[in-house]
């Protein structure tokens, strides 16, 4: 049986070949998918959020433990999925229309998955239409809209605006984030939530889910 | 610049790529002020900057003239003007400057103006400037060499020192202050490292990538910054030598530290990856020149200022107050005798685009109050003026600063 804390660690320290070693090793010898998610990965990211929220860790530190993740997770996902394994919720994320920015939405996509949902990730630049289309057909239960700049940030609200007139606002959370986004405008373009930092949204998404 | 409180606080916009006002702002203002009609030139087409012609200037007031790199972002020099719609608006851009258009609207443009090389910038719809594309070749640990992050950095060529010269010239017989961008010192600049101005990148060149490289292989990170910096301040040295002290200050730096919340690395690892370098260039540039070192950093880096200020950069822009740790009146009392705020004027995430002129005239009101005593303050707004900001917004911000400083004007 591995050592499953070298996982965590692995995590932890941004050690993606350790995290997929570890992994392999761990499903050969029987350990249950969703065991190595719930008591390896997501307490690994909790670890990496806090490093992030106290300063300990910086968007360098963020991206490698969000890729030795990311290197685990790419094993056990298929195994999750085969056994019919129901995420804590699903999550559709993207940048909004008008803007190339991704880096943040990346490190909130990781962190989400880190804390256990189903990410479906449609990258930058992402139409309204897109996000609805994605809603519908992954029957997703919160929608992570992503700005990083001002002139974009409209676009969040044309986004929930497009929900509301397709009929779906109402089957659906809207949680939104990025550097000039603040709880005034979500609160004024009637998101759901707003999400200061990476580890910040997942305890949103954590609360949107369980509403 | 030399912390005496002026007659009056001056005024920059347009004077850099980090203080300039979008191509369409520039339109609107110029209509505003009954100016002669006619595209504007976009002197740089990654951010879609106007150049603030002379009259421009003395109709908004300002005391500050810039001097651009050689090259824009997207590699071709800003010259042999060609008109191009842009929007619905008729602009001038670089006759190397060459687009094309995608199915879905997205505007794609060549590096080096070569349409048989991978586009390297994209604006796509709803923007209203290019961001870089990521061309990053496959990376193998074991190959990496710094001379692939380094293409962009050689030893400048001879008419490009005639261009500069020229450009200095012009600029110092306007009478303004000059603030001079001359490239190739700024060490990482996340806007930079995917390099839209070269055909084909090699070395490390996507954005994530690099942060963390900065953890992962910081020996390469050290070698790409010892080599470009011995090349940066022998072409300082070259360009000193054709025209001494005809600019009061050089845009040297626009490596991004800060976060609207945190920084983008600790103290500590600033002090042994970038200090160093930042620390030779400018007691370079103070050992040999009346040249002032100009900083620029979005975001939440109060925490680096009393680095900075070790590391020799005089002045520190766009100070934004609108991050955590920002706060102006803190700013001002901790630093305000060492450290220029060349910007900090007004808020460019909320008041400006979307307030009232009245909240933009107090918030500037203020915003002079506390910058100005003692000198040690050019305004500027926090960052370029972007696109779509109400023009009457941008007058009101304006008016602000010259009723502050007592001067009737436009």
């Amino acid at each position: 049986m591995p050592d499953l804390d070298k996982l965590h660690e692995a995590v932890v320290e941004g050690d993606s070949k350790t995290a997929a070693a570890v992994t392999h090793a761990a499903i050969a010898a029987g350990v249950e998918p969703l065991a190595i998610v719930t008591g390896y990965l997501v307490p690994a990211m909790d670890e990496v959020g806090r490093r992030f929220e106290c300063e300990e860790y910086f968007v360098p530190e963020m991206l490698l433990s969000a890729r030795a993740m990311k290197a685990s997770m790419e094993i056990v996902r298929p195994l999750l999925a085969a056994a019919g394994t129901e995420p804590v919720g699903r999550v559709v994320i993207g940048t909004v229309q008008g803007d190339l920015h991704d880096i943040g939405k990346n490190l909130v996509a990781s962190m989400l998955e880190g804390g256990g949902f189903e990410v479906i990730d449609l990258g930058a630049n992402v139409t309204p239409e897109r996000f609805i289309d994605a809603v519908t057909t992954r029957n997703a239960h919160v929608v992570a809209l992503s700005a990083l700049l001002t002139v974009t940030m409209t676009s969040m609200k044309t986004t929930i605006d497009a929900f509301q007139a397709a009929g779906l606002r109402e089957k659906v959370k809207i949680m939104v984030g990025g550097a000039p986004v603040t709880q005034q405008y979500a609160d004024a373009i009637g998101a759901d939530g707003f999400g200061e930092s990476a580890a910040a949204a997942v305890a949103l998404a954590r609360r949107l889910v369980a509403v | 610049m030399n912390h005496r409180e002026p007659d009056r606080i001056p005024l920059d916009f347009g004077s850099t790529s980090v203080t300039g006002i979008h191509v369409s702002a520039v339109a609107a203002l110029r209509r505003h002020y009954g100016l002669a009609p006619g595209p504007v030139k976009v002197h740089e087409p990654y951010q879609m900057l106007g150049l603030v012609e002379d009259d421009l200037r003395a109709a908004l007031g300002l005391d500050v003239i810039g001097v651009f790199p050689c090259r824009t972002m997207f590699g071709v020099p800003a010259d042999n003007w060609k008109e191009w719609n842009f929007h619905g608006l008729d602009v001038l851009v670089p006759g190397g400057f060459r687009t094309r258009t995608e199915s879905n609207g997205d505007i794609l443009v060549y590096p080096e103006g070569d349409e048989t090389a991978a586009p390297s910038g994209r604006m796509p719809v709803g923007s209203a400037f290019f961001d870089a594309i990521v061309r990053q070749p496959e990376i193998d640990e074991r190959k990496l060499d710094p001379a692939d992050n380094l293409e962009e950095f050689a030893p400048i060529a001879e008419e490009d020192l005639d261009r500069i010269e020229r450009s200095v010239r012009s600029a110092a017989a306007s009478g303004c202050g000059v603030a001079a961008t001359f490239g190739g010192t700024a060490f990482g600049d996340i806007a930079l490292v995917s390099a839209p101005f070269l055909k084909e990148p090699k070395g490390i060149r996507d954005v994530a990538e690099w942060y963390m490289s900065t953890r992962t292989w910081r020996a390469y990170i050290h070698s790409v910054f010892e080599r470009q910096c011995e090349i940066g301040i022998r072409n300082l040295a070259r360009i000193h030598a054709r025209i001494a002290g005809a600019v009061d200050c050089v845009y040297l730096c626009g490596t991004d530290f800060g976060t609207q919340t945190s920084s983008f690395c600790s103290v500590a690892t600033f002090r042994e990856l970038w200090f160093p370098y930042y620390k030779r260039v400018n007691d370079w540039v103070h050992g040999n020149t009346s040249w002032k070192c100009f900083k620029h950093s979005c975001g939440s880096v109060e925490r680096f200022f009393e680095s900075f200020i070790e590391a020799g950069f005089d002045i520190i822009n766009p100070v934004q107050c609108s991050a955590a740790g920002m706060e102006p009146a803190g700013l001002k009392r901790k630093y305000g005798s060492r450290l220029v705020f060349w910007g900090g004027g007004v808020d460019t995430q909320k008041t400006l685009p979307f307030g009232t002129p009245q909240e933009v005239r107090e918030e500037v009101l203020r915003r002079c109050e506390i910058f100005a005593p003692g000198g040690g303050f050019v305004f500027n707004s926090i960052h370029n003026l972007q696109a779509g900001t109400p023009v009457e917004n941008i007058v009101a911000m304006l008016d602000a600063v010259h009723q502050f400083n007592g001067v009737a004007h436009a």
